[in-house]
């Protein structure tokens, strides 16, 4: 036997330290749920949310799949507060929990929310809203225009650490003072009583309601904020049409409709699953485990086969709010002379790029601003396929052949991805059709948004378009080709469209403010600083007893439309 | 019978005596058979590397938009990629990258290793403690992560470096900045296990009588690590060196499988598998993402054998 | 062996300090802007700055760095700069038990498979059966995760259908077995490996010898002798694997969209995330110093030899 001591060592050192291992494990399991959030039974309860210790769920616990609930893939959004919110994933989940004044309507129209009504000023400048006397947080309690003011300067204080304020309540007058610490009040916002709120903006702009569509804006629970339970978006107290039920990091985020919800359609689904951790969604929704899916480039011909019983739970998306394109820095070699420029343009056969190389997952740009945003010109003709009619602009252009072009490199953002192998491609086809020898500069996108700001950039884009944040042209054309605009990344620099974008910006018809974009988008393209190239479309896939799911290329709240009938 | 068997033996054994060193060496090695088809696999890489221009039927990049995806044929033995590409021609020139980058990588670990691993075993003391802390350092890193920030990192500074130097250009033009990023991020992460293997050698034999000896007869400490020490170190050097080409092909297919290596159009099997990761269920995959993955696999598997090969045939008690 | 140990031990904060700087370091000098990728391609230079200043980003190195030490010293790693408002502690703990249950999982697969693995192949050394083995073996060391897990995944869960792609969901749910059969093909590999080299080994030692001349019972000597004493070696690997948790699941996590520590690594370098970056490093390091110092002790307990020198 005492030969076998050692033995006998060795096997307890191996079962210690497995249990050390578990252990270990499970303290930081039990420290993560207690901080863990939402309990069900809390969110009905009125007055402020107060942390309690419930016993530890077990983690295997399963997600029990019930007929008024909707699975549905989701990212992990990097926060659900409204104010720090700035990509689509977190404000995708935001505009379901939380809601503001005004939002969009599935054709992207900002109508009324939570304020029933408005009034304009004469000059434009001084916003009045009329809030509903019926709007109620999650929690009960009423909504009134003093916690507009609250959560407006919320986001306007530097300590909240919004990145996104400057952009969506920047124009408020106050707004920026407040952002920079000088002040303690955004004076722009005035409480007149407790349903009417007044909103005073610097100058007349007319895409001023639609950025208050942006969470930025929405409104949040003081006591709910500044509580004792940190960080206090693990229960957030909202207004939207569900609430939080449960948030399992990296595992899924549970929603649950809002009884106490004031708008119309009431939510009708019991509730929203959303599945964080990957897995191929399309393979989940073969088997059954989720109710919709979007469609990626591998699997889109399959799809798109009319004998597959797929297909005929397809559905194709009108392209959402983004661009595709091409950017020349036009102070930059051999990019400087406009010919060039229109001869890049000529030389892209971009259907045929899209139809094979991208499998139709995008649709060809003519212009700059994609189909969905309000002022798209549909009769706009952009540049055909002409390789002669390239070749011939390049030998009337200062460098008379291809030849003389100093290097040119192309930057795009790496990452992989349905772009990228769409930039071999037209590397290629600016080699055939140009000879030209364009070296491929693929960089991380870390590296890459530092350069584009730096205008290190000759030739950039491709897998990184442009994308809206609200649905209005000034968010393209100004924004991007203004001469004093901070995103001019093509450094484009045109004194007439400077006039006409400046025209735009207080123009209030809207009819003659389009017409005025429209002739601005004209004249951008004949300057070539841009090949535009694609917009983004979507495909999704649609159990059939989903009834009711709109597919809105912006951030709006849509799952209050979506029921389910078996 | 037992009086020839024993001849034979004698006979055998003076043959091998007088036998060059190699060629006895060869007839170990020899036994092991996988030993054997793993030397032929990496023969054919470096062979296929070397004359990639005059073995492939294509061009590398020249794309054919009307062509693509097409299953293996006649006119594309392994069909071609999703731009058309003859996936065939993209291999064999991706044996290219793979036979700069792998032995570079290697040999730079080899280097640093063996001069900081006959330092610190020969010196001893401060120099010894110091080096090995450091290698206790990088080794306690998350050795992928570790790459891939310093692969982030010396990036732009390789390339505008690069750049710099006159009649460079063209090197990063054709892609081999790049090339030389993925060779540094390698090594950095792998020169601390070379050192401490070759630190170890050095202190078993440093006891040695004839180490001593040299020391007596007032040999300069530079020759005695080069003459005596690491001649005899050898052996299990030149196995870890032949298991380190497998692990640096394996590398630089991790470092692209997540974006941070060699760019297009420069073939690479790891941006090949990169490419066309998210395609794992396309009616392709199997010729676009598989292929080139299990020639990677392949390959880490034939330098596996041959060191397990060298590894037997080199230590001759066991 | 006190002696030696509280030395390490006291190494230990030391080479967390200079890990934290080299990492900081890298961060730092690397190009990419944190804030830049937190603020996306629209944000202007001014509310860049704003954040910076903030963040305390624009103050010079070594006051950063003192400070992050200072306040991680107090338990405060900061928060994560892409999950706002989420403290890197708690991001970190919610990933490390997946990680930690996954990679429990495997080893013990790799264990329970790989040393019998090794002992059989050993103790029929040279025959088919042995081969098999060995070159199984180098195969599933040398199959990269990217390699096996497409194709495993088109047969299990593309073709026919039986496993889901992916995801988590517990230890105890069909989502756990691709990665699980990913992770472990290697550390089978390396057990079986290991063991079968140890085995020969130990064959070859005189006390063997002596116990099979003695005429003991075949199944005596090889419980008995051989593989008492084989199985020594294996329990460095053990530690060294416990150690390097996080390392061997970059990859499996990231394709198989487990939220465990892999995928935060991977998911914080893209993002710059640098306090959850140098978090998971310090963490990482000073696992794997723990577990080789623990291997080391490990090792004075079981083999007298050691002792005695």
């Amino acid at each position: 036997m005492g030969k076998d001591r050692w033995l006998w060592i060795a096997i307890a050192a191996v079962l210690l330290s497995c249990l050390l291992l578990t252990c270990f494990g499970g303290v930081a399991y039990w420290a993560y749920d207690k901080l863990q959030l939402g309990r069900p039974e809390e969110a009905e309860r009125p007055g402020p949310p107060t942390p309690t210790l419930q016993p530890t769920p077990t983690p295997t616990q399963r997600v029990v799949r019930r007929e008024a609930v909707l699975n549905l893939p989701g990212g992990e959004p990097p926060t659900l507060d409204p104010a720090l919110a700035q990509d689509v994933t977190s404000a995708g989940y935001i505009v379901e929990i939380f809601s503001g004044l005004v939002t969009l309507n599935p054709d992207l129209e900002v109508v009324p929310d939570i304020a029933e009504r408005w009034e304009m000023s004469q000059d434009g400048t001084v916003y009045t809203f009329y809030l509903r006397k019926d709007v109620k947080f999650h929690d009960g309690k009423p909504v009134t225009a003093q916690e507009f003011k609250y959560s407006i300067e919320r986001a306007c204080d530097p300590a909240t650490g919004s990145v996104v304020a400057d952009t969506y309540l920047g124009d408020i007058i106050g707004a920026k003072d407040k952002l920079r610490g000088l002040t303690k009040e955004v004076s722009g916002v005035r409480v007149v009583d407790d349903y009417t709120l007044e909103i005073t903006i610097d100058s007349p702009k007319a895409y001023f309601l639609a950025k208050l569509t942006y969470p930025t804006a929405f409104v949040v629970d003081r006591e709910n904020v500044e509580g004792p339970h940190q960080p206090w978006t693990d229960r957030p107290n909202g207004t939207g049409p569900f609430s939080l039920k449960e948030y399992r990091l990296g595992e899924r985020i549970v929603l649950e409709g809002n009884e106490l919800y004031y708008g119309e359609p009431k939510p009708a689904l019991e509730g929203v699953h959303f599945y964080l951790a990957g897995g191929s969604a399309m393979i989940m929704y073969e088997n059954e485990e989720l109710d919709t899916t979007p469609v990626g480039l591998a699997d889109i011909e399959r799809v798109l086969d009319p004998t597959n019983p797929l297909n005929e739970e397809l559905t194709m998306v009108v392209p959402t709010l983004s661009t595709f394109y091409i950017g020349f820095n036009v102070n930059r070699v051999p990019f400087d002379d406009v010919k060039v420029r229109q001869a890049f343009n000529y030389a892209l056969d971009k259907d045929k790029i899209i139809n094979v190389v991208m499998k139709k997952m995008w649709v060809t740009a003519e212009g700059i601003l994609p189909p969905a945003m309000p002022g798209y010109n549909p009769e706009l003709e952009g540049y055909p396929y002409d390789p002669e009619k390239a070749r011939q602009l390049i030998a009337e252009s200062e460098y008379e052949d291809a030849s003389n072009f100093p290097e040119i490199v192309l930057s795009v953002p790496g990452g992989g991805g349905a772009a990228a192998r769409s930039v071999t491609a037209m590397v290629e086809m600016y080699r055939e059709n140009l000879g030209v020898e364009i070296t491929i500069e693929q960089m991380e996108w870390a590296t890459y948004l530092d350069d584009l700001k730096a205008h290190r950039f000759q030739m950039f884009g491709i897998t990184a378009g442009w994308m809206a944040d609200y649905p209005d042209p000034q968010d393209f054309l100004d924004i991007l080709f203004h001469c004093e605009s901070r995103d001019n990344n093509t450094e484009y620099c045109n004194l007439e469209v400077d006039r006409l974008l400046e025209e735009a910006r207080v123009e209030q018809d809207r009819d003659k403010r389009m017409g005025i974009y429209q002739r601005v988008e004209k004249m951008i393209l004949e300057d070539a600083p841009w090949v535009p190239i694609g917009h983004d479309a979507e495909y999704w896939l649609t159990k059939p007893y989903v009834k009711g799911m709109i597919y809105p290329p912006s951030i709006i709240p849509k799952l209050k439309y979506v029921s389910i009938s078996r | 019978m037992e009086k020839a068997r024993v001849r034979r033996i004698l006979v055998e054994q003076a043959r091998a005596a007088r036998r060059p060193g190699w060629l006895e060496f060869w007839r170990r090695f020899r036994r092991n058979k996988m030993a054997v088809v793993g030397l032929f696999i990496a023969g054919l890489m470096f062979f296929t590397g070397i004359f990639a221009p005059w073995l492939a039927p294509y061009s590398y990049r020249e794309t054919d938009l009307d062509a693509v995806e097409q299953m293996p044929s006649w006119k594309h033995p392994l069909g071609t990629d999703e731009l058309g590409r003859d996936q065939l021609s993209r291999l064999i020139w991706g044996a290219r990258t793979a036979v700069i980058i792998a032995p570079a990588a290697t040999l730079v670990g080899l280097i640093l290793g063996l001069l900081m691993g006959a330092l610190a075993g020969y010196l001893g003391g401060r120099v010894d403690a110091l080096i090995m802390r450091l290698a206790d350092l990088l080794f306690a890193f998350p050795g992928l992560l570790f790459a891939l920030l310093v692969a982030a990192t010396i990036q732009p500074r390789v390339e505008a470096w690069l750049r710099a130097i006159k009649g460079l250009e063209g090197f990063v033009k054709a892609g081999y900045a790049q090339v030389l990023v993925v060779i540094i991020a390698l090594s950095a992460v792998g020169w601390p296990g070379m050192a401490r293997l070759v630190r170890g050698q050095i202190l078993l034999l440093k006891e040695e009588q004839f180490v001593e000896a040299a020391v007596a007869i007032g040999a300069s400490p530079w020759r005695i690590i080069r003459r005596h020490l690491l001649p005899n170190a050898l052996a299990p050097i030149v196995v870890a060196v032949s298991m380190g080409m497998g692990g640096a092909i394996l590398a630089e297919a991790t470092l692209s499988f997540f974006g941070i290596g060699i760019r297009p159009p420069t073939p690479s099997w790891g941006s090949m598998i990169y490419d066309n990761y998210s395609f794992w269920r396309h009616p392709a995959a199997p010729v676009l993402l598989w292929v080139p993955g299990l020639v990677v696999a392949s390959l880490v598997f034939a330098f596996n054998f041959i060191g397990d090969g060298l590894n037997e045939a080199l230590r001759p008690g066991s | 062996m006190l002696v030696y140990m509280v030395r390490r031990l006291l190494w230990l904060p030391v080479l967390l300090l200079l890990v934290g700087l080299i990492t900081f370091a890298l961060g730092l000098y690397g190009p990419g802007d944190p804030v830049q990728v937190m603020l996306g391609p629209r944000a202007n230079p001014e509310a860049v700055a704003r954040v910076r200043h903030e963040l305390g980003l624009d103050r010079p190195f070594f006051v950063q760095y003192a400070d992050y030490i200072w306040k991680a010293l107090r338990g405060d790693l900061g928060e994560s700069l892409k999950y706002r408002g989420q403290p890197v502690g708690r991001l970190i703990a919610s990933r490390l038990w997946v990680s930690v249950q996954l990679n429990a999982v495997a080893l013990a697969l790799g264990v329970a498979l790989g040393i019998p693995l090794g002992m059989i192949a050993a103790l029929r050394r040279n025959t088919w059966l042995d081969y098999l083995t060995i070159s199984g073996v180098v195969a599933g060391i040398s199959l990269p995760t990217f390699v096996i897990a497409p194709i495993i995944m088109w047969f299990l869960a593309f073709r026919f259908r039986l496993l889901p792609t992916g995801g988590w969901d517990g230890i105890f749910s069909q989502r756990i077995i691709m990665p699980v059969i990913v992770l472990s093909t290697g550390s089978i590999a390396v057990f079986a490996r290991q063991t079968r080299a140890n085995v020969l080994e130990v064959m070859g030692q005189d006390y063997v010898r002596t116990a099979w001349a003695k005429g003991l019972r075949e199944r005596m000597v090889i419980f008995r002798h051989v593989l008492r004493n084989a199985l020594i070696p294996i329990f460095t690997i053990l530690g060294l694997m416990m150690g390097s948790l996080v390392t061997g699941t970059f990859v499996t996590e990231t394709i198989f969209g487990i939220p465990g520590l892999g995928r935060l690594g991977v998911e914080s370098f893209f993002s710059r995330d640098y306090p959850v970056i140098i978090a998971l490093t310090l963490l990482v390091a000073s696992s794997y110093t723990l577990a080789n110092l623990l291997v080391d002790v490990g090792y004075w307990f079981l083999d007298p030899r050691i002792r005695y020198e």
